[in-house]
């Protein structure tokens, strides 16, 4: 046991002291902010496009213009949500009436030479309610704009309909007005505003912080026990202590330099949230991202499971490969089940509470990932993540038993790339 | 009570038999030669004696008592391949090592710096290891196998790659271990190494013991029928009937005499021939009665 502290202790405290261990703990979260900033940031600055609308149809053409700069508030604002760009209008609206061929071909050269960004082009057929809507743009239009541009259309043309069918102005304004959606949820009884589009936000960045957080971590364990066996350090250190014991210090070790680096994160997070500059940038502080004390409690312990279950199997590849490059060939293992995880984060977000989400957060490679969206969703029960944590426990346990056996003889061969047969017998060696 | 003793182990991996049925005792107060070429089976060998792998069969006693990982405390070993961590300080190094093996932080501490003192690297205690030179990252893995001053130090090829200089003082470091009467096991290919150091040995090849005992003991039970001889003169006596072979170097002659021929004889036809100045009935050298008992070429 004093032994395991100390391989613990030397493992935590050649990490910790390292350099890239300062420029990860500085990076990776300068990273994560970078890549949702772009996501956040890309939404607003395209709003300022400015296009021309023009139509034969005169009142068409200045109600689609109407209806493309109208303000609209949204609630959703996350991936997926149709409607974006919170509040202020993405575009800024000219009408040309006339479309003549004339017309357009300037039209054509405005875009060309980019004085404008793109122009709307309303082209009435005789007999038909429906217009046919031209976008020309130098680029091709973006998906956001698009959906906002088709909802514009369709409410100019049914403006433009009932002013036909001598409805009054104002009562139309009103009955075209766009709903105000709230989003709610229930939590212990109560109805609790719930913004989606933020929680959102909130559970993919911690489940990225788990992903990369497992697999920097694990792939590192496999380097620094093949480093290891290329040095022989590991010849000196079982002459004195079994391998059991070196690999569990190694792991508990590498894990309390994880732990340390995601603790440095999550006090930065909770500082940073406390600040005016983040009260701007980030509407209702962490709350409103669904980040509480509870998940972060849970990030740890999912952290936790995810990296001995990973790294177990990382400390065997690193005793059977023959130096350290070849590490990487095998790095697959590690990242791809966790993949798995990610690219569900949608559907898991959408259905929190569907039987094969359910499932899929059972299922040891992905519990971590998945639990914790889950945990974001929603109100996970608690025989539900009892359960995650004692199946992850006890897959962790075979893991290690298994990893022990590789490492125990894996670690004394060298020369040759072991092959899975030789693997397999490895583990039945006494 | 020896020290070590091994009784007829052997270990197979797959198809590869690395020891072959392998017998041997080591006493207190001696230094033992584990001798062979590379690939005999030295290091699997030494590996089953401290627990690292499992024989197949046989049987391994320490200090008397069957193999236990409790007696490992006991002992110092020290790797062919020197592993050290390559980013640690070198007293930090030691002090862990030392601390692994049940040492105080206080008392490995103060063994680490009388050591370095002695093996004068006492200027590098806080050097990262890496930045080290090899002969001295050899000596940092020297103390470290002393530093718990174990009762039995297993050194695989100590002497490698360090100079003349450094290899007499970490040589006398050996003697004196041997002198407190704690064992020491040498393990090398380099036979002449094993002749000036030790008192017992055992030689292995392909896995099997071939020979062992007190070194004294085997080169008694081997005849001296290699002459070695400088003259002026007639050189016929160089026909004798008795002489097997002959071979001349710059100053002197080396000759084999047949089995059961009276050195006495060819003297007496040598000296009614030429001038003699030196006739030297010499003893075989370990590395001859290598290749006279496994009958192959004896070298790296």
């Amino acid at each position: 046991m004093n032994n395991i502290w100390l391989i613990a202790k030397r493992e935590y405290l050649e990490r910790v002291r390292s350099k890239a261990y300062r420029i990860s703990t500085l990076v990776i979260p300068l990273a994560m902010a970078g890549i949702f900033g772009i996501g956040a940031v890309s939404g607003r600055l395209s709003g300022s496009r400015s296009i021309v609308v023009t139509s034969d149809d005169p009142a068409l053409a200045a109600s689609a213009a109407t209806e493309l700069s109208e303000k609209r508030t949204s609630g959703a604002s996350g991936p997926g949500a149709r409607n974006s760009g919170d509040g202020e209008s993405p575009f800024h609206v000219e009408v040309r009436p006339g479309a003549s061929p004339a017309d357009i071909s300037a039209l054509n050269q405005e875009v060309e030479s980019k004085q404008i960004d793109g122009y709307l082009w309303l082209k009435t057929k005789p007999g038909a309610v429906q217009p046919e809507a031209i976008f020309v743009s130098a680029g091709s239009a973006d998906a956001i704009g698009q959906g906002r541009m088709t909802d514009a259309i369709e409410r100019a043309i049914v403006h433009n309909e009932l002013l036909k069918h001598g409805e009054a102005p104002v009562d139309i304004q009103t009955l075209l007005k766009p709903v105000d959606l709230k989003t709610m949820e229930v939590k212990a009884g109560q109805l609790v505003p719930a913004d989606s589009g933020k929680r959102f936000w909130g559970a993919y960045a911690m489940a990225f912080t788990l992903y990369f957080a497992v697999v920097f971590y694990g792939v590192n364990v496999a380097q620094s026990v093949a480093a290891e066996k290329t040095s022989r350090v590991f010849e000196v250190l079982l002459a004195s202590v079994e391998p059991e014991t070196l690999m569990t210090g190694k792991l508990l070790g590498v894990a309390a330099a994880g732990l340390t680096q995601m603790a440095i994160w999550i006090a930065a997070l909770l500082y940073f949230s406390a600040t005016s500059m983040a009260s701007t940038l980030m509407e209702g502080g962490l709350a409103a991202y669904g980040v509480t004390p509870i998940q972060l409690v849970f990030l740890f312990v999912y952290f936790i499971l995810g990296f001995f279950f990973y790294s177990a199997l990382s400390a065997a590849i690193g005793a059977a490969v023959n130096q350290e490059s070849d590490v990487q060939q095998f790095n697959m293992l590690i990242v791809l089940p966790q993949v798995i995880g990610i690219v569900m984060i949608v559907y898991v977000l959408r259905n929190p509470g569907a039987w094969p989400v359910v499932l899929l957060s059972l299922f040891p490679p992905v519990t971590h990932i998945v639990m914790m969206l889950r945990i974001a969703a929603m109100t996970v029960p608690w025989w539900q993540l009892g359960l995650s944590v004692v199946i992850m426990l006890a897959s962790i346990r075979a893991l290690l038993w298994l990893a022990s056996r590789i490492y125990r003889v894996g670690i004394l061969m060298y020369g040759k790339q072991a092959t899975v047969p030789e693997i397999m017998r490895w583990i039945r060696y006494k | 009570m020896s020290i070590v003793e091994l009784n007829g182990i052997s270990k197979a991996y797959g198809e590869k038999i690395a020891v072959n049925d392998l017998s041997l005792r080591i006493e207190p107060g001696t230094m033992f030669g584990l001798l062979g070429p590379n690939g005999a089976g030295k290091t699997s060998a030494i590996r089953m004696m401290i627990g690292m792998t499992l024989p197949d069969s046989g049987s391994v006693s320490l200090f008397g008592k069957p193999f236990h990982r409790n007696l490992l405390p006991r002992l110092g070993y020290l790797p062919e391949e020197r592993g050290l961590y390559k980013r640690m300080k070198v007293l930090e190094q030691l002090v862990f090592l030392g601390q692994l093996r049940g040492l105080d932080a206080a008392l490995a501490t103060r063994r680490a710096k009388n050591w370095c003192e002695r093996l004068q690297i006492a200027g590098s205690l806080d050097s990262v290891t890496q930045s080290l030179s090899k002969g001295m990252q050899q000596k940092i893995q020297f103390i470290a196998t002393l530093l718990h001053e174990p009762d039995l130090i297993i050194m695989d090829e100590p002497f490698s790659g360090l100079d003349p200089v450094n290899a007499i003082l970490l040589r006398d470091v050996l003697l004196e271990i041997k002198a407190e009467g704690r064992a020491i096991l040498l393990s090398t290919h380099r036979m002449e190494q094993a002749e000036q150091l030790c008192d017992a040995i055992c030689l292995i090849n392909a896995g099997r013991g071939v020979l062992s005992g007190s070194v004294r003991e085997i080169k008694s039970r081997y005849q001296r029928d290699r002459v070695l001889i400088e003259y002026e003169g007639d050189g016929t006596f160089l026909q004798h009937p008795a002489i097997a072979s002959f071979q001349t170097f710059a100053g002197h002659t080396e000759f084999q005499m047949k089995d059961g021929a009276d050195a006495q004889l060819i003297l007496r036809t040598a000296v009614e021939n030429a001038k003699i100045y030196r006739f030297d009935l010499m003893e075989p050298s370990l590395e001859e009665i290598f290749v006279q008992t496994v009958g192959g070429k004896f070298d790296e």
